[in-house]
């Protein structure tokens, strides 16, 4: 059978080949960061998550059967890894700390704004991260993956409803409350009714 | 009170309503502008989202990881295979032949010692099986993969 470039690679690192998990890890590398700092919220341990993450996806090549797509494998065990995390109570404070705007934010990029949105409105890049990993933190767990997923990964609704074992109607309902509940965090700042961080 | 239409809003913006219920929220958009004015939100936000600053892991991630990967335990499978080579599997035999005569000796039972082609599988057996729960608790279980090797122990051709 033809199977994608993913899923060979896979299925060599079952057999045992470093190579093959080398490129993966290329390949895939930074989605999973990503994933892990929108889930924790704490850039350090997102990286330690991510190399958890991987050698996890190392240890149980064997397990892997290419029924299903390989990046939603990989998130299926990149959730599941950031979930038993969470649930350890460990990192609950680091995931409740999204970064605040600086106190010099010169630097900072303009968002520009929507059509008829007063420039006065726009949020500075660091406003804008710290309303979302505000926002995110107040999320359940589940909520936030597949919002993550959706919104930074660009995962059709099926591939993770695949990825958190969910129907697709769930997922639907998850990627809804999460996104409306990030778009009142950045109304409310812009309005000027909320901190970008409101919870320390 | 939301509209009934409210939760089906994010997954029209994102394309992912089939085109019969598309329809139907489309047609509903034009009528309820409590929906509208959602909609236009969750919208903006989604495209907010592309404009967040990237998150760039650390260079040093992929040596760190293959070191990690390398300093790894050998999987069951591996050791399995490795104990299973003739070159390690003949001295494990004999060492694990040694092994029950001395208990035997030792526990002064009237049994006869079997002959060599009656009892060698279950020598080997025991040798694999020495080995097995030496490892055991250094490397624990932790994949249904693990407890199915030494369930089918018994089914891996060890003769």
């Amino acid at each position: 059978m033809d199977w994608d470039p993913d899923t060979q690679a896979m299925l060599k690192v079952a057999a045992g080949d470093k190579q093959a998990f080398a490129w993966l890890f290329d390949q895939h590398h930074a989605s999973v960061a990503r994933f892990a700092f929108r889930f924790v919220g704490d850039r350090a341990r997102a990286e330690e998550l991510t190399q958890d993450i991987f050698v996890k996806l190392y240890r149980h090549a064997r397990s892997y059967k290419p029924t299903a797509k390989f990046k939603t494998f990989l998130f299926r065990v990149a959730t599941n890894h950031c979930l038993n995390e969470m649930r350890r109570g460990e990192y609950r404070v680091a995931r409740l700390t999204a970064e605040a705007p600086a106190e010099d934010d010169a630097g900072a990029v303009e968002m520009p704004g929507p059509d008829g949105e007063r420039p006065d409105q726009a949020l500075s890049g660091r406003e804008l991260e710290a309303a979302v990993g505000a926002a995110l933190g107040d999320l359940s767990d589940r909520e936030r993956a597949a919002f993550t997923m959706c919104r930074f990964e660009g995962m059709a609704y099926r591939d993770i409803a695949e990825a958190l074992e969910a129907s697709e109607a769930a997922v639907k309902s998850l990627i809804h409350r999460a996104t409306l509940a990030v778009a009142r965090r950045i109304e409310a700042l812009q309005a000027g009714a909320v901190p970008a961080r409101s919870r320390a | 009170m939301s509209c009934a239409f409210e939760e089906d809003l994010t997954a029209y913006v994102d394309g992912e309503l089939p085109p019969p219920h598309r329809a139907r929220v489309e047609a509903h958009l034009g009528t309820c502008a409590a929906c509208q004015g959602t909609e236009r939100l969750l919208r903006v936000t989604v495209a907010r989202m592309a404009e967040l600053p990237a998150f760039t892991p650390s260079p040093s991630a992929r040596r760190e990881l293959l070191a990690r990967v390398d300093a790894l335990p050998p999987t069951w499978r591996e050791r399995l295979a490795h104990l299973l080579k003739p070159g390690v599997l003949v001295p494990s035999a004999g060492l694990a032949t040694a092994a029950v005569l001395a208990l035997l000796v030792a526990g002064r039972a009237r049994v006869e010692a079997p002959g060599l082609e009656e009892w060698d599988a279950g020598a080997l057996e025991v040798a694999a099986n020495l080995e097995l729960v030496e490892d055991y608790e250094v490397l624990g279980l932790d994949s249904s993969d693990d407890l199915e090797v030494v369930e089918n122990l018994h089914e891996l051709g060890v003769q």
